[in-house]
């Protein structure tokens, strides 16, 4: 071996060493526990669902706002086309869904429909920009509740498009200028299901 | 002497450069162990990188089959993994049920898909990327609606 070629021998296996080891030298920086908390102003739709059966099954999903804007364009399938979907009972049994939104839009906060029976207590609510919801279910053993809590930016956005379909693109896009808010809350003897929204890639709870 | 030096450190030099090269954008990973019968066991590790390149290898008028076959769900897969990239650390869909479990998550910008159930066992590991890539490949062959 030439003294040339022994000078640049360890330069060469360095430089061979650095592209070899790259990946994993980039894999131990970034395996480090992620935080839970997103870049900023990304927001995230959670989904948990637990059940109390014998299986004990739990779903979590997290969806990124912005991937489920982006991705929804591209499916179609059925009656979902261009992130719209054609549901073709806008108008059932004679009631006009929009016309009852355009009224409650402009009517001031307050509650608007309200069933107290023996079966069950139902109550729909305008409250700060929301449409609330509220069911109790008085008949089964551990009295199940259904809240349902819809900001009417979304609600107004959903409706935004033709006469029988609704817009789930630009109701996403409504929903992730929201702060963060739980949408659903379902408790019941089976099942305990949230939908909400936060700026966390993770389910903390 | 010194003639073999030089040529078994270029070889060697460049056999390292172009693993490291091979290497860099991931691997793609499959493991399947079964544990029931005679215990089905699959594991396939290939560099990412040589899939894209692998597919203008294939004959044309099967690219076109494939193209034309996934041409219904293709742009939808392109979006996903190309939005996915943007996350590359994160938790996307659990499910436990009973002993069956699922895992879809995104780390070091690939996607991981754990299954387990009982006997069996799948982990799929591929750079979001290479998904991209090659979804994005196939929908270019799709034909025109």
């Amino acid at each position: 071996m030439t003294s040339r070629t022994r000078h640049l021998f360890p330069l060469i296996a360095f430089l061979a060493a650095c592209f070899l080891y790259a990946p994993l030298g980039t894999q131990a920086q970034t395996s480090s526990t992620p935080s839970s908390t997103s870049a900023h102003g990304e927001r995230w739709l959670h989904v948990r669902v637990i059940s109390t059966n014998s299986k004990g099954e739990t779903v979590r999903v997290n969806v990124p706002l912005e991937l489920a804007e982006k991705v929804l364009p591209a499916i179609d399938h059925d009656r979902l086309h261009k992130g719209k979907v054609r549901i073709g009972c806008m108008d059932c049994d004679g009631v006009d869904v929009r016309t009852i939104f355009e009224a409650v839009r402009s009517a001031k906060d307050g509650e608007f429909v309200t069933v107290d029976s023996n079966d069950e207590d139902i109550s729909v609510t305008k409250k700060d920009g929301q449409l609330l919801v509220h069911v109790h279910d008085k008949n089964k053993p551990k009295h199940s509740q259904v809240e349902v809590k819809v900001p009417m930016k979304v609600v107004e956005a959903l409706l935004s498009g033709s006469k029988d379909e609704l817009d789930i693109a630009a109701g996403l896009h409504a929903l992730a200028g929201q702060g963060d808010v739980e949408l659903v809350s379902v408790k019941d003897d089976d099942n305990t299901i949230r939908v909400w929204l936060d700026s966390k890639n993770v389910t903390t709870d | 002497m010194v003639l073999l030096a030089k040529v078994a450190l270029g070889f060697g030099a460049t056999v390292a450069l172009a693993g490291a090269y091979t290497f860099r954008e991931g691997l793609l990973r499959v493991d399947v162990d079964g544990t029931r019968g005679s215990g089905q066991h699959v594991h396939v590790w290939l560099p990412a990188a040589v899939i894209p390149m692998a597919m203008h290898f294939v004959p044309r008028r099967r690219m076109l089959r494939a193209g034309e076959q996934s041409a219904k769900f293709m742009p939808l897969v392109h979006a996903v993994a190309k939005e996915l990239q943007k996350y590359p650390e994160a938790e996307l869909v659990e499910v436990h049920d009973g002993l069956q479990y699922v895992h879809i998550r995104t780390h070091n910008g690939n996607l991981l898909i754990d299954a387990e159930e009982p006997g069996q066992t799948v982990h799929v590991s591929c750079p979001l990327a290479t998904i991209d890539d090659v979804s994005h490949q196939l929908a270019a062959l799709a034909p025109a609606s």
